[in-house]
């Protein structure tokens, strides 16, 4: 049971281990895309609002700067109107540029053509023949005309150069400076949008890109890819076309990577997270996770199997060992496990149900021993018990006693007259204890007689007797039996012996001896068993004593049989005119104090028969 | 009691050490029967080790004589004690065994 629970309990921790892996894995893979969508999120906030930040203070130094050249501008033009020889003075103009901190200044007359200016080479130049220049032919007619024109790349540096002017206010003309704006070109370079990504990062390796309307990509960290195509860069086509697919896990130039993307003000922000950079928190997490879950799954694990034994298996085993103290038949055994509720009220059932099996037994043992007691009665019923006596003289005394086991046994004697002349008297034992035995016996008690007393000889009764037991005798019981009958007159005592114990003789007083008799086969034993009977001569005062092996293999507590040699000294020891029924009482006290207090374990029967002569009185007392 | 048994060639061998009294009995009945329902063959008692034999010791012997009577096997009873062998005379067990 132990395995089997086990068994099971690791089934399920190892279930449980793989579900809080799997949860946990889900879990953390969502926390990591979510980190990753957000990190990304965050860095492109951090563009916009670079872009923002750049925008304004790209304006605001414009602002100052323009105010800063229209000033200047404005100086220059008072400078003529006060002095206007100084336009052709060259080294007049060059100190005032000087002075101003300009590149270049230009005048121009009516007709937009330059008269004068820093710049010989540009003298008699036609303003209005280029449409940047062009842009300051209304200061001509309009005398409040100002402009600051955009910063624009010029000559073959491609330096940043601007252009300012005014109306001439002496005359109808232009004034123009022309300078390199260097705060502005700064904040311009600053601001310009292909130097953004460079500067951020998304977590480690992840990168951010700008790409315009076109999806041609204007700003990158690797300059490779600066103008190509965003597909060129390894984005599938149709990645952008899902207005909702604002972050997504996708294939990115080859590598699994998170990306996400805003539109603002024209451009197309995108931010990249290769997946494993995204996915080691997780990882990392995971690792650890199993780690630790093992060690607390088979922390537990032991704890249960320890908890288990301790409490369930051991109180299991407890009860198990009473049980089986039960079962072997000790029915005092109580059991007594009491480490918790169900151990107690297990404990207090089984006390119950023996409590009950006890007293179920004691009241079908109680029935038992009736039954066999009114057995015992019956078969002891059977036996004989009155002195027989034949014709005016007592030629004979014949007594038989038996002392029967706890259980009812077999044996039995018996005596009875054939005719006037004629007594039988028979002893045997039945194999086997028992109601079966006791009927057994009793049908073999009443066979021997039956026929017996149709006076035919000794050995046809036995032959008969025989017959008839072993019909149907499916139990295989047999019965030891001695019968004998004598002829009173003349002393003749014919008998046969089937397997019993031989019976002692005492001859005139003398010692008692085996009387030799042929052991033919148990009756029931075996069929057509040829009995034959043996004869002898009874003098008067012969004694004749018949037993049962319930006497010679009584049996003391060292497992000492009383056996024959015992019997016969003992019986040897009594006065040889003891009256009978003395005779058998002394066996029986000496056999009972051989035994000392051992349980009878067989009957014990005897029968004592006493020849006293063809026509003589003799009183006896029984 | 103690049963041991062994399959020779030609005959079974049932070896009974202890006492044979009415509880020891049954456990030798059973071993008997088990003989009988292998197989058609020989049985030998072996009581060299057999202290005492009672009633219902004799009446397994009985059945299992009759049993091979039946089934023209051979059984045989070897070894055993003056005190056993007595109890075969007395009873008249030696004339319809085989007592070595």
């Amino acid at each position: 049971m132990r395995r089997t629970f086990l068994l099971w309990l690791m089934v399920f921790m190892i279930i449980g281990f793989f579900a809080t892996f799997a949860i946990s894995f889900y879990v953390q893979t969502e926390q990591a895309e979510e980190n990753g969508h957000t990190l990304i999120q965050l860095r492109i906030e951090d563009i916009k609002e670079q872009l923002d930040i750049n925008s304004r203070n790209l304006e605001e130094i414009r602002i100052e700067s323009d105010l800063n050249a229209l000033a200047k501008v404005r100086a220059l033009a008072k400078m003529i109107e006060l002095n206007p020889d100084i336009i052709f003075f060259d080294e007049i103009l060059e100190d005032i540029r000087v002075m101003l901190e300009v590149d270049e200044m230009h005048i121009a007359d009516a007709q937009g053509i330059l008269i004068g200016g820093t710049e010989a080479s540009y003298l008699g130049y036609d303003m209005a023949s280029a449409p940047q220049s062009a842009a300051f032919m209304p200061a001509i007619s309009d005398k409040d005309f100002e402009l600051v024109q955009d910063p624009m790349p010029k000559g073959i540096n491609n330096e940043i150069f601007q252009y300012a002017g005014v109306a001439r206010i002496d005359l109808p003309g232009i004034i123009q400076i022309g300078y390199r704006p260097e705060k502005l070109a700064e904040t311009m370079e600053v601001a310009d949008i292909r130097n953004l990504a460079a500067g951020f990062r998304v977590g480690k390796s992840g990168i951010l890109m700008i790409a315009d309307t076109d999806g041609t990509i204007v700003s990158i960290g690797n300059d490779q890819y600066l103008n190509k195509s965003l597909e060129e860069y390894g984005f599938a086509e149709g990645t952008f076309d899902n207005p909702d697919a604002e972050s997504l896990l996708t294939l990115v130039n080859g590598e699994k990577t998170l990306f996400a993307y805003d539109d603002y003000e024209g451009y197309r922000i995108i931010g990249l997270l290769p997946a494993d950079e995204m996915y080691l928190n997780r990882n990392s997490t995971i690792q650890l996770l199993v780690v630790f879950n093992l060690a607390m799954f088979t922390i537990i694990f032991v704890l249960i199997a320890v908890l288990v034994q301790k409490k369930v298996i051991n109180g299991i085993y407890q009860v198990n060992d009473s049980l089986e103290l039960i079962t072997e038949g000790n029915l005092d055994e109580h059991v007594d496990v009491r480490t918790n509720l169900e151990f107690e009220s297990l404990s207090d059932g089984i006390n119950t149900m023996v409590a009950a099996l006890k007293r179920t037994i004691k009241e079908v043992e109680t029935k038992i021993d009736a039954e066999l007691y009114y057995a015992k009665t019956i078969q002891l019923a059977a036996l004989p018990t009155r002195i027989l006596e034949t014709g005016e003289h007592h030629r004979f005394n014949v007594k038989g006693t038996m002392f029967t086991a706890k259980e009812v046994g077999g044996d039995f004697y018996d005596f009875f007259v054939v005719d006037k002349n004629l007594l039988g008297v028979a002893i045997a034992d039945v194999s086997g204890k028992g109601i079966p035995a006791a009927m057994f016996m009793m049908e073999a008690k009443s066979l021997i007689k039956h026929y017996a007393l149709t006076k035919i000889p000794v050995r046809e009764v036995f032959c008969k007797a025989n017959r008839s037991l072993c019909e149907n005798n499916r139990a295989n019981m047999f019965v030891t039996a001695f019968l004998g009958v004598i002829d009173l007159e003349t002393g003749v005592f014919s008998f046969c012996n089937a397997g019993h114990n031989p019976p002692l003789i005492s001859r005139q007083g003398g010692d008692y001896t085996w009387l030799k008799s042929k052991a033919y086969l148990v009756l029931g034993g075996m069929e057509d068993i040829a009995y034959r009977e043996q004869e002898i001569f009874f003098e008067p005062g012969d004694r004749l004593f018949l037993y049962t092996d319930g006497i010679t293999e009584a049996t003391n507590s060292a497992q000492e049989l009383y056996s024959e040699d015992r019997l016969l000294q003992t019986i040897n020891q009594l006065p040889r005119d003891i009256p009978i029924g003395d005779l058998m009482l002394s066996v029986k006290k000496d056999v009972d104090s051989f035994a000392a207090g051992a349980e009878q374990a067989d009957d014990m029967t005897m029968l004592v028969l006493e020849y006293l002569g063809g026509k003589t009185w003799k009183s006896q007392e029984q | 009691m103690e049963i041991t048994r062994t399959i020779g060639e030609e005959a079974i061998t049932i070896a009974v050490e202890g006492r044979l009294d009415t509880v020891t009995s049954s456990q030798l009945e059973q071993e008997v029967s088990e003989v009988f329902e292998e197989e058609k063959t020989n049985i030998v008692f072996d009581f060299a080790s057999l202290e005492y034999i009672s009633s219902a010791g004799l009446r397994v012997l009985l059945a299992a004589q009759k049993q091979v009577n039946a089934l023209g096997t051979e059984m045989r009873i070897i070894g055993a004690n003056d005190v056993v062998k007595e109890i075969f005379e007395i009873t008249g067990f030696s004339d319809i065994m085989q007592i070595e």
